[in-house]
């Protein structure tokens, strides 16, 4: 669905993109991680047809973004709404600039009200919305006219539980559906949740992927229990659960706490930027 | 590496005329809803210049022959030009809300999201003028025009003129007050330099002589013409207001094309 190839892009002395490729199969999500700078955001407006790259390839279905507009569904990292404008209405408005017709617009803003949980405040104004409630309205208008291809800029930044929720439903029903989703984010438990394809961009690249048992598996974790008088046994090791179990068994103690930590994003970002650079 | 330009720059493929007037329809409803819930800038430019006419009426009078078609038709068109801020802010709120480029990645064109914006202020703006005219004629003794048609195309004329100026201005200015600045200096120069505040007739020889570089003397020339019926004599003006809104017209659906980019506004 996807095909991206060799973007480079150029902010005057600043290199957003240096070489960056990624291919997204229709039904797939893929998870792009990389802390900030590291491209994600540039590439999204280039797959969105907003700005050019200096070089490179972008195809969707087989065509240029500005050949498949339509057919991308787009919810920036910002919240970009009309404080006046009720939700029902930016609805329509971005359901009927996709060429729905009524009655189909009326049915995906209903379809769209209730997984995004939408339904309570249809005719308030945005302005007055929460920050969720704005998150998820931003969301249903990149849904609204079931895109091929959703690039989702970290839709869930400062959302409460609710919203984040509602937008892991409405991504894997939509993946579910068959389309294509790049989905931007710095909470890997979003991307498990997801089943996600894990990207991780490094200045402006794409540097490594797969799922997160791929990425992770030689990635130590890190095991530690607190015994009834305080003392504290940490290890660190790739197998955190297993090394728990071995440790339980051999214990003799009262045990006032156990914590088993799994590598997290910014272990994965330390330990490729180690291997990148070697 | 090579940039795939040819397709990049491709036209998108946005179906037939019935579906881009649609999505203009779907922007210029979007657009008129945000109008009408803030109306007071509109309603002031029509309540304005009615005080104005009453007040101004009898020095005019006094001051010119045919005093009472000058202050209706000049107040008319010194408060039209204030429609460039209309537009100008309504284009420029895109930016400041960060809404243009989620537009921009929709089906729509760039010219037909800039026709969906401007058109509920292009309507705003015949209707104002339409309400001045009747007031002009039923209060200040403006004669009745005899071809009423000419002056509504007229009217339509000098909107088109207006609103691409205002969309012009929004596509390079940098902030609301930078806007406003423009808007406030410029509708006042060009209005009093075109004759629309003062009769050119008692304006000092300089001001004579340059208020032809003015769209507002063409304005009003293309009003009374009009209101006279003269259709030769609409032509002129007519023809320099159509190329200068066809030239700021174009500028800016090219330029909006591009976007701001991720810089806000200062």
């Amino acid at each position: 669905m996807l095909v991206v190839t060799d973007l480079v892009k150029r902010y005057g002395t600043v290199q957003a993109l240096d070489g960056f490729s990624l291919n997204v199969a229709a039904g797939e999500i893929v998870g792009l991680v990389g802390h900030n700078g590291a491209g994600k955001t540039t590439f999204v407006e280039i797959v969105s047809g907003l700005i050019r790259p200096d070089s490179g390839h972008v195809t969707i279905d087989g065509r240029a973004p500005s050949a498949t507009r339509g057919q991308v569904g787009v919810a920036p990292q910002h919240i970009a709404l009309y404080p006046s404008v009720t939700v029902r209405e930016h609805l329509e408005l971005y359901g009927r600039l996709a060429g729905l017709r009524p009655v189909a617009l009326r049915a995906a803003i209903d379809d769209l009200a209730g997984i995004l949980r939408l339904s309570d405040i249809m005719d308030r104004r945005t302005g007055k919305l929460s920050g969720g409630q704005q998150r998820r309205t931003q969301a249903a208008t990149a849904l609204v006219h079931r895109p091929a291809l959703l690039l989702l800029d970290e839709p869930t930044a400062g959302a409460d539980l609710e919203t984040r929720q509602a937008m892991l439903d409405v991504v894997k029903q939509r993946a579910g559906e068959g389309a294509a989703v790049v989905y931007t984010t710095h909470y890997l438990p979003e991307l498990t949740e997801l089943q996600a394809t894990i990207a991780v961009a490094q200045n402006g690249r794409v540097i490594a992927r797969g799922t997160y048992e791929e990425l992770a598996k030689d990635l130590p974790g890190e095991v530690r229990v607190v015994l009834e008088d305080e003392e504290e046994i940490v290890l660190s090791t790739t197998e955190p659960t297993a090394a728990l179990m071995e440790l339980l068994g051999r214990l003799d103690r009262t045990i006032s706490s156990v914590e088993v930590r799994h590598p997290s994003l910014d272990d994965l970002y330390n330990s490729l930027a180690v291997h990148h650079v070697s | 590496m090579s940039v795939d330009t040819a397709l990049i720059d491709t036209p998108p493929r946005t179906g037939g005329t019935f579906d881009a007037l649609y999505r203009i329809a779907a922007v210029a409803r979007h657009n008129t809803i945000i109008r009408l819930r803030d109306p007071g800038q509109a309603i002031s430019y029509i309540v304005m210049p009615m005080v104005l006419m009453l007040v101004l009426k009898p020095l005019y009078v006094r001051a010119v022959d045919g005093g009472a078609t000058q202050v209706s038709t000049g107040l008319m068109v010194m408060f039209s030009v204030f429609a460039i801020s209309l537009a100008g802010n309504a284009i420029l709120s895109e930016r400041t809300w960060r809404t243009w480029d989620r537009l921009r990645v929709s089906k729509a064109a760039s010219a037909e999201l800039l026709l969906g914006k401007i058109l509920p202020i292009f309507v705003i703006m015949v209707v104002q003028q339409s309400v001045l005219l009747i007031y002009g004629v039923l209060v200040i003794g403006l004669p009745v025009p005899g071809a009423p048609h000419y002056v509504l195309l007229a009217i339509v004329i000098w909107a088109f003129a207006l609103l691409s100026l205002g969309a012009l201005l929004a596509a390079i200015v940098r902030s609301h007050g930078e806007l406003s600045v423009i808007c406030d200096v410029g509708a006042l120069t060009i209005s009093s330099l075109g004759g629309a505040l003062v009769p050119l007739s008692i304006m000092p020889e300089w001001a004579q002589t340059t208020a032809y570089v003015s769209p507002g003397y063409w304005a009003l020339t293309l009003m009374q013409a009009a209101v006279r019926g003269d259709l030769a004599g609409m032509l002129p003006s007519a023809g320099v207001l159509l190329v200068l809104g066809l030239l700021a017209g174009a500028f800016a659906a090219r330029r909006l094309a591009r976007g701001w980019g991720r810089g806000g506004l200062i």
